[in-house]
């Protein structure tokens, strides 16, 4: 597995800190990049966990026809032009004519159109080749098929049934409407007192047989249901169950089963309200269900971070502040998994994928007690230079208390080295505007010995040197390494957060009239003169999981 | 505040005193205002303000929907494509797990709870009443997470709270009846009178679809087959399959694969000793058990003693049917249990091949990881007695903590007060997504009719034969006070009815419209949410309102510092402002009135429990 880096968006909580790296719970709070917003108003990151989201528009993903909001509810937030989904395998399904005809009687249908085909038309599923004259639907032209399937849609047992059902409740709830039956209002006390309540309940039942006795009077509870007794028998299905379909044909059709897919899958009926038969070859076309353009608001200042353009066919924003555009991308790797996979590149050709893939992970597997360098790669989006400072963010103390912190304590055996001191991205420009020559290239001759100096210096177990700090500097793109040394006892995952800090010119009127018309700039904000601000935000950095090789005790401990 | 101007000097003491509650009371105002309640830009929305979201949370299939319409607009899984319960019915026992499992459970939670509104639905949360249809015994901390996520996340204006087993009485037509809920962690029953549930009457077993998927998993190891892909294309040809043919690997058997086998070819047979009650009252069970000789796994001894165990399992329920319960309780480690429980499964699923005339299906499936080597995918053979008695797990009674599911509608008849039994025993309503099984509601009215008819059978033979050579006690008649009820018993959504043996059972059973048992409860909300009714509602203001109360008193009575944990735990600030009906004060203001003539036999427990 890449190591991987992730984003924290604090999702409005109290606290700044993002939660410990490894409990299960915060891989939620962690997000890639290009996944979350940026709030100006705010100057915080948002994600889609805490983002309020609006509809700004129903399309049909097949036929991209924007729907109009007032028939999406009409319509059930489904397609009502010519799109259905194959109930077998959801591809969308075409609108196909018969064979024409040999005789001449049925060439006496009135739209005989030689360019569109001869009717009856029906649907038909170019992958599974399932057509849907098999369930007996056929269209007499091959437009507006869901019009023409409307009025069996509206037909439908379950809706007449429902309708049944409301029209059988309504006087019943509306004679006891201001203690309705169930208690709509404020609370469950709705009749009014517990003493009436239990005195009701208690003795104001209705006993087969017996008569009413009712000690407080006629209580309103007593009377309702009083008048439910008497006025409103018990509710006549449209429909029995009973008499639907037999549950003996279902049972029966079972036992006789030949194949699995005979029988329709779970997925395929569960919507279905109204008893329906299992098999798979009574499946219905589906309508393909529309989906909609959001556009997201910032949960706390209510402004919007993202907002499509009306049209289904663009694919373009009319507001779009995204993260990506404001903090710096962030690459990690890990040099010597990357060398391994070169040399496993050259070497082993043959070999089947699943075993290089195999192959690829053991060589760049983290070894308990070596040490490895990793690199960070940070690119500027901004049109000015930044200045980055990285920490590995300490968990607040307070949470510390018993197994927990001495779960803690055996869980980051590992020490992670950062580079402590600041160091400069540059600025984002168009890839023509860097000039060659004077682009500090490799920093290696003298930066390395620089950071060397002050960094930590160790050889591992191959007498190699390692070092942090800056590897590479060049266009908008600063490549730093830090070092995790990893003891024969840690295990886990090498899984730490990491708080980034990085000072920006947020004065130039450059960049902000740039932003009008490019990429947006983290500048366009605040227009007060000449001023370094400053903004941080967390990240979890993954490099992926201690593998053990030669140290068999090591797990019996556990 | 107002009062401060028209203070006379002399109260300047006492209002020093007096100023703390009253700022703290402003600020809380404030706050109240301050929440971004209901904003100002009301925006054109597509349905009428009383279309309601109809939202059924079960711990794996989600339902949803708007109010008013027949069926459900999206349903799916929960825990993901797996299909993975989002609870269970365990919660950890060390706090900080806890806490961790809980902020888990938000997380996936608030994912769920958001798709539904931006892409089942596609609308607009803050303009959207819901209803919650709940489970009677959803546990508090869920409901409480939920309230939390769709007030402060999804800024719904209202929530309202109704039991599903209500609703689903409702989508029945029905004010009165005893609801069986059999869904995935559990099945309870919950006798409802008049709209009223009679929550102190509640009653489940853990029976129900996860056991049952255990229970088809625990069988497939032991009796399925499996056939490997072949290894190249040639070997297909020249290896017959039958030599390949392997046991079960349990990697095979994924939950995704156990829960295509329960929901597409599982079906629920009917009971086994109706067919033959002579041969199971018979003194010789040897006619009734021939099995085949080349059997090695039976000596003699054992099956004697396993016919036996069928033979009492047979004439009585309750007799502890130790052949039964190896196979339900053959959780995986059935296979361990050592030879003579081996055996007894053996015999049981020898004579459940023998009464089957299901057909062996062959499935395909993904090899497991390890092999992965083959030529595409290996073949499961189910035998067809699994497909058809596998639920049979379900309906075996016995054990005192995990009733039947017939048990558990007999023992909540005999909670309810007796003037109720033979009305609800007449309207039963069986809901959930267990019931869909072909098969399930007809075979569980015969099992009611089993159970409560047949203890007087089992004293009669269990005295005459005397197997051990000494006689049994008095087998405890534990539904003899429900025989009179016997000709009343009737399922309302029963699809094949029995003949009606009293006016009442030919009144009720299968009477009700044909809604699917697993749609009941939502299409019991839709009605609700169409007839404007539905349950408690706690509407957003209150709950802002609580919570910035909380607040305000968290730090003052709570010392410990809450944990860094983002996105984490808070202290659950309106813990008393979601109803539920454990927290209904019990009624102990009601007076001893003078107890009519006509009521004087209804037992004290009542309750009322609306």
């Amino acid at each position: 597995m890449a190591p991987k880096i992730e984003y924290y968006c604090p999702c409005l909580s109290e606290s700044p800190h993002p939660p410990p790296p490894n409990r299960p719970s915060s891989s939620y709070s962690f997000h890639p990049l290009h996944n979350l917003f940026f709030c100006e108003e705010c100057d915080a990151v948002r994600c889609n966990r805490c983002v309020s989201v609006e509809v700004s528009g129903y399309y049909c993903p097949n036929c991209l026809f924007e729907v109009p909001s007032a028939s999406v509810r009409a319509e059930k937030n489904r397609c009502a032009r010519n799109c259905f989904l194959c109930p077998n395998c959801r591809n969308t399904l075409t609108v196909v004519p018969s064979d024409p005809p040999e005789d001449v009687d049925s060439r006496m249908s009135p739209i005989v159109s030689t360019t569109l085909g001869e009717p009856p038309f029906f649907l038909y599923c170019n992958h599974c080749r399932w057509d849907s004259a098999e369930v007996g639907i056929t269209f007499e032209k091959p437009t507006g098929l869901a019009a023409q399937l409307q009025k069996f849609e509206d037909s439908a047992p379950e809706s007449l049934e429902f309708e049944r059902l409301k029209e059988h409740f309504e006087p019943f709830l509306r004679a006891s409407s201001s203690s309705s039956a169930l208690p709509s209002a404020s609370s469950h006390h709705v009749h009014t007192n517990p003493i009436t309540a239990a005195a009701s309940s208690a003795l104001a039942r209705d006993i087969p047989g017996v008569g009413k006795y009712n000690p407080l009077s006629r209580s309103r509870v007593g009377r309702e249901k009083g008048a439910h007794r008497q006025e409103y028998p018990d509710y006549k299905s449209r429909v029995e169950v009973g008499t639907a379909l037999s549950g003996e044909a279902d049972v029966e059709f079972l036992r006789h089963l030949e194949t699995v897919s005979q029988v329709a899958a779970l997925e395929q009926r569960w919507t279905n309200s109204w008893v329906s038969p299992l098999s798979a070859s009574d499946l219905k076309p589906l309508r393909i269900p529309l989906q909609s353009k959001k556009s997201k608001r910032c949960p706390s200042c209510r402004h919007i971070l993202i907002k499509p353009e009306q049209k289904a066919q663009s694919v373009r924003f009319k507001i779009k502040l995204v993260a990506a555009n404001y903090l710096p991308a962030i690459a990690v790797t890990l040099p010597h998994a990357q060398a391994a996979i070169e040399m496993l590149k050259r070497t082993s050709k043959t070999t089947s994928a699943a075993a290089q893939a195999e192959e690829q992970q053991a060589a760049g597997a983290l070894i308990a007690g070596h040490s490895y360098s990793f690199h960070l790669a940070f690119t500027n989006p901004l049109y000015d230079p930044i200045q980055i400072r990285l920490a590995k963010a300490i968990a607040p103390a307070q949470t510390a208390e018993g197994d927990e912190a001495a779960e803690r304590a055996r869980r980051s055996t590992f020490q992670i080295q950062l580079p402590s001191a600041a160091f400069p991205v540059g600025a984002f420009a168009e890839a023509w505007e860097y000039d060659d020559e004077d682009e500090a290239m490799f920093l290696d001759d003298d930066g390395m010995e620089v950071v060397e100096a002050r960094g930590k210096k160790g050889k591992d177990g191959r007498g190699k040197t390692r070092s942090v700090g800056i590897v590479e500097k060049r266009a908008n793109v600063t490549i730093v390494s830090g070092e995790v040394l990893i003891p024969k006892e840690a295990r886990g995952d090498v899984k730490f957060n990491m708080l980034v800090s990085y000072t920006y010119r947020s004065d130039d009127p450059e960049p902000s009239e740039e932003a009008q018309t490019g990429t947006p700039s983290r500048s366009h904000g605040a227009n007060k003169g000449p001023e370094m601000k400053n903004f941080s935000f967390y990240t979890v950095v993954d490099l992926g999981s201690i593998m053990y090789r030669e140290e068999p005790k090591l797990t019996a401990d556990l | 505040m107002s009062t401060v101007p028209a203070t006379p000097r002399r109260h300047a003491a006492q209002e020093s005193m007096m100023t703390t509650p009253q700022t703290t009371r402003v600020a809380s105002s404030h706050i109240v205002q301050s929440s971004p309640h209901y904003p100002t830009t009301r925006r054109h929305s597509l349905y009428g303000t009383e279309d309601r979201i109809i939202l059924d949370p079960g711990s794996r299939i989600w339902k949803v929907g708007f109010s008013g319409e027949g069926k459900a607009r999206d349903v799916f899984y929960a825990g993901g494509e797996g299909g993975q319960s989002l609870w269970t019915l365990n919660r950890a026992s060390k706090p900080a797990d806890r806490e961790e499992e809980d902020r888990v459970l938000e997380a996936k939670l608030e994912a769920c709870l958001r798709s539904v509104f931006h892409n089942s639905l596609l609308t607009d949360p803050k303009s959207r009443k819901v209803i919650l249809v709940e489970h009677p015994l959803l546990p508090l901390h869920i409901k409480e997470i939920m309230a939390r996520i769709l007030f402060n996340n999804l800024q719904v204006p209202s929530i309202s709270f109704a039991s599903s087993h209500l609703l689903a009485l409702l989508a029945a037509g029905r004010v009165t009846g005893l609801v069986l809920d059999c869904g995935h962690l559990e099945s309870s029953v919950l006798p409802i009178f008049s709209f009223r549930p009679l929550y102190p009457h509640l009653r489940t077993t853990p029976l129900a679809g996860a056991r049952l998927s255990t229970h088809i998993k625990a069988l497939l190891l032991m009796f399925g087959t499996y056939i490997p892909p072949a290894t190249s294309l040639s070997a297909t040809m020249n290896i017959p399959a039958a030599t390949r043919s392997t046991r079960v690997p349990q990697d095979v058997l994924t939950d995704k694969v156990i829960d295509e086998i329960k929901t597409r070819i599982c079906f629920v047979g009917e009971p086994l000793d109706t067919e033959g009650p002579s041969q199971s009252m018979s003194p010789g069970p040897g006619d009734d058990l021939d099995l085949p000789p080349s059997d090695p796994a039976m000596s003699e001894s054992e099956f004697s003693r396993v016919s036996a165990d069928i033979d009492s399992n047979f004439s009585s329920q309750h007799a502890g049917s130790s052949s039964y319960s190896v196979v339900s309780h053959s959780q995986l480690a059935g296979m361990e249990h050592g030879q003579s429980a081996q055996s007894g499964v053996q015999v049981l699923a020898t004579m459940y091949s023998r009464h089957s005339t299901a057909t062996d299906i062959h499935m395909r499936v993904d090899p497991p990881p390890s092999q992965q080597t083959g030529t595409g995918r290996g073949t499961l053979i189910i035998p067809g007695w699994i497909r058809e008695r596998a639920a049979e797990v379900l309906f075996e009674g016995g054990d005192v903590d995990e009733s039947s599911v017939a048990e558990v509608i007999l023992d909540t008849l005999l909670k309810v007060p007796v003037d109720l039994r033979k009305t609800l025993a007449s309207s039963i309503l069986v809901i959930g997504g267990t019931p869909m099984l072909p098969g399930f509601i007809p075979r569980l009215q015969a099992e009611l009719t089993r159970a409560v008819s047949q203890t007087s059978n089992s004293t009669s033979s269990s005295a005459a034969p005397s197997r051990a050579g000494k006689a049994r006690p008095a087998v405890y008649d534990r539904y003899a006070a429900l025989r009179p009820l016997l000709p009343y018993f009737a399922i309302l959504n029963n699809p094949a009815p029995p003949p009606p043996a009293s006016a009442n059972a030919s009144a009720n059973a299968g009477k009700v419209p044909a809604f699917t048992p697993a749609m009941m409860a939502w299409v019991g909300g839709s009605l609700a949410g169409a007839l404007k009714t539905g349950g408690v509602e706690v509407q957003r203001e209150k709950w802002d309102e609580a919570e910035a109360q909380s607040d305000e008193d968290v730090p003052m009575d709570s010392s410990p510092p809450r944990p860094a944990g983002g996105a984490g735990v808070r202290s659950s600030p309106a813990k008393n402002i979601l109803p539920d009906w454990t927290r209904t004060p019990l009624p102990v203001g009601a007076p001893p009135a003078a107890r009519p003539p006509g009521a004087a036999m209804s037992s004290p427990s009542v309750q009322v429990a609306g």
